[in-house]
């Protein structure tokens, strides 16, 4: 049974020059599952971690009390979950269970009542409990945190408990509402836990946001997902990123001398994975030249299938013709600009809380550019806007950084 | 070799500079034709990526933008059937000012902005165009070449 998965590995270009110099090389990796059919659900362990601070009062409650209710109707009777809620203090109102009685738990989730502070990591730590009781690798693992406020000199402990999840297998997925909150940390939690992370404006979307969390775990076709990439000699690769789901840099991670190795966490059969791959390539002859392999392991514990693996070579040719060698791969194209627009925003981001105004609005302005040619208007804008903003102030507005820094990292996600 | 947009290194086979995002390849192309075009002082024309070549009429002024018969708005370069619409192009977008060979483009205080060589510029200050440029009215995007 070897077919399960399909790698697709395209590069930059399928010709390099033949020339003294070395020389850089892009490749994608594009990883999903075969077979368009619905996969063989696995079983969920679902653990709600939410944040029932007073600023949750009102129109917000209501709709997160509502989103709850829809994870509730919507898992199945051999699904596990849990609920637990969390200000300063934390409380653990449905310990981790088989959902058997839908209407007990329903009425559990009226009685949250807003109060206190913010403390994630504290609300963070007794969910993903609550999720380890349960936990199995046969089963889709994942919490799903949602709050609307600062925690308060807690971050590193959540990004402990985030790397731990991660580790364990259990997925963070992370959904901050409105602007008050820290976007750095919340899509840190997600990355490092193999978690989807959401930003939401208006509280009416947090039902959409647990709807998208509730399919995505039910179209898990593959867990335990790695990705392993030996370079060739004459092959160095110098940076990574995740490209889908969403945008992230997995350099610092993944690079490993001449290899790049990432946990990818679970494949989902709709949108699948992509990574792309950056590389040095020192000059050779002409000819075809094999820059590397990739190998993707993973588990289906649905189909009883663990540690398979899926290998693919990396290949271009060495072309003394020059017009050959011109010719670059427009998927690949797409997908650099997008890399280089969340790139460059972050590094406006980086900049302007070291205090370099000007370098920062050198690389928004860039951003702004790049996103115009990609057809992204509204992002566009909204770079523009923090332009305007780094002028006056001298600092990002808090909701321009938050629809850069998701608007950036789910380009790849733009539904054309 | 360097970015053509602000001249930082870059490797071959990168496609976009590290430090400003320009495209790196197509656009060193360009700059390649202005060097011996712009000199000869010959007429410019609006090339679209997708092929073909819009004149710029041989007057002072040239008014880029969208026909709109209601609000009796003719430019001289209408881009309506370019996409002008979905691509962000104002009614009254730019103006090309021709002055024996020098040519200047002016942003007309247009709502998605003009570009020179993805450089957005102020509306209302007319900057220098050559040929091998690349402008671009909101999302529209022409090089410059010799007629």
């Amino acid at each position: 049974m070897k077919n399960e998965l399909n790698i697709r590995c395209v590069m930059s270009k399928e010709a390099l020059t033949v020339t003294g110099a070395e020389q850089a090389v892009y490749a994608l990796v594009d990883i999903k599952a075969v077979g368009s059919g619905q996969p063989r659900t696995m079983p969920a362990n679902f653990g709600l971690v939410l944040d029932r601070s007073g600023s949750m009062d009102g129109e917000k409650m209501e709709n997160l009390k509502e989103a709850a209710g829809y994870v509730v109707d919507h898992l199945s009777e051999n699904d596990l979950v849990s609920v637990t809620v969390f200000d300063d203090q934390v409380e653990t109102i449905i310990p981790n269970q088989p959902l058997k009685d839908r209407e007990e738990v329903k009425s559990r989730l009226g009685s949250i009542i807003p109060r206190g502070g913010t403390q994630i990591s504290d609300g963070l730590k007794a969910g993903l409990a609550e999720a380890w009781k349960g936990f199995s690798k046969d089963r889709v693992n994942r919490i799903l945190l949602l709050t609307d406020g600062q925690t308060w000199d807690d971050e590193a402990a959540c990004l402990t408990l985030a790397d731990e999840a991660g580790r364990k297998g259990i997925a963070v997925t992370s959904i901050g509402i409105g602007d008050e909150w820290n976007e750095k940390l919340l899509l840190q939690l997600a990355e490092r836990s193999h978690g989807n992370s959401h930003w939401i404006q208006n509280p009416i979307a947090i039902l959409d946001a647990f709807r998208q969390e509730v399919e995505s775990a039910q179209s898990v076709a593959a867990t335990n997902l790695s990705m392993t990439a030996r370079m060739s000699p004459g092959v160095k690769p110098v940076k990574v990123y995740a490209t889908m789901p969403m945008i992230s840099d997995v350099s610092t991670k993944a690079l490993n001398g001449q290899n790049v190795m990432a946990d990818l966490g679970s494949l989902d059969s709709r949108r699948g994975q992509a990574m792309l791959i950056e590389a040095r390539v020192l000059p050779q002859k002409a000819g075809k030249f094999r820059l590397g392999q990739v190998e993707i392991t993973y588990d289906m514990p649905a189909r009883g299938i663990k540690g398979e693996s899926v290998k693919a070579d990396l290949f271009v040719m060495f072309t003394d013709q020059a017009a050959t060698a011109a010719k670059v791969n427009a998927e690949v194209m797409n997908l650099v600009e997008k890399v280089s627009a969340f790139k460059l925003q972050t590094r406006a981001l980086t900049e302007a809380e070291a205090g370099n105004i000007a370098a920062a609005t050198q690389k928004l302005q860039s951003a702004a550019t790049v996103l115009l040619n990609l057809g992204e208007d509204e992002i566009a804008e909204a770079a523009e806007k923090e332009i305007l903003s780094l002028k006056r102030t001298g600092a990002f507005t808090a909701a321009g950084t938050k629809k850069l820094e998701y608007g950036t990292r789910k380009l790849t996600q733009a539904l054309k | 070799m360097k970015c053509t947009e602000c001249q930082t290194e870059y490797i071959e086979g990168a496609l976009f500079c590290e430090e400003c995002g320009a495209k790196i390849g197509t656009a060193s192309q360009l700059t390649d034709a202005a060097g011996t075009t712009a000199d000869k002082g010959t007429a410019l024309v609006l090339a679209s990526p997708g092929g073909g070549a819009l004149d710029i009429p041989d007057k002072d002024e040239v008014v880029i933008g969208r026909e709109d018969p209601v609000s009796e708005v003719f430019p001289d370069v209408d881009l309506t059937n370019l996409g002008g619409m979905e691509n962000g192009v104002s009614r009254k977008h730019a103006v090309i000012h021709r002055s024996g060979t020098d040519y200047t483009v002016e942003d007309m205080g247009s709502t998605n902005g003009t570009y020179i060589n993805k450089k957005r510029i102020q509306p209302h200050v007319p900057q220098a165009i050559k040929a091998g440029d690349e402008v671009r009215f909101g999302k529209l995007a022409f090089s410059l070449e010799a007629a």
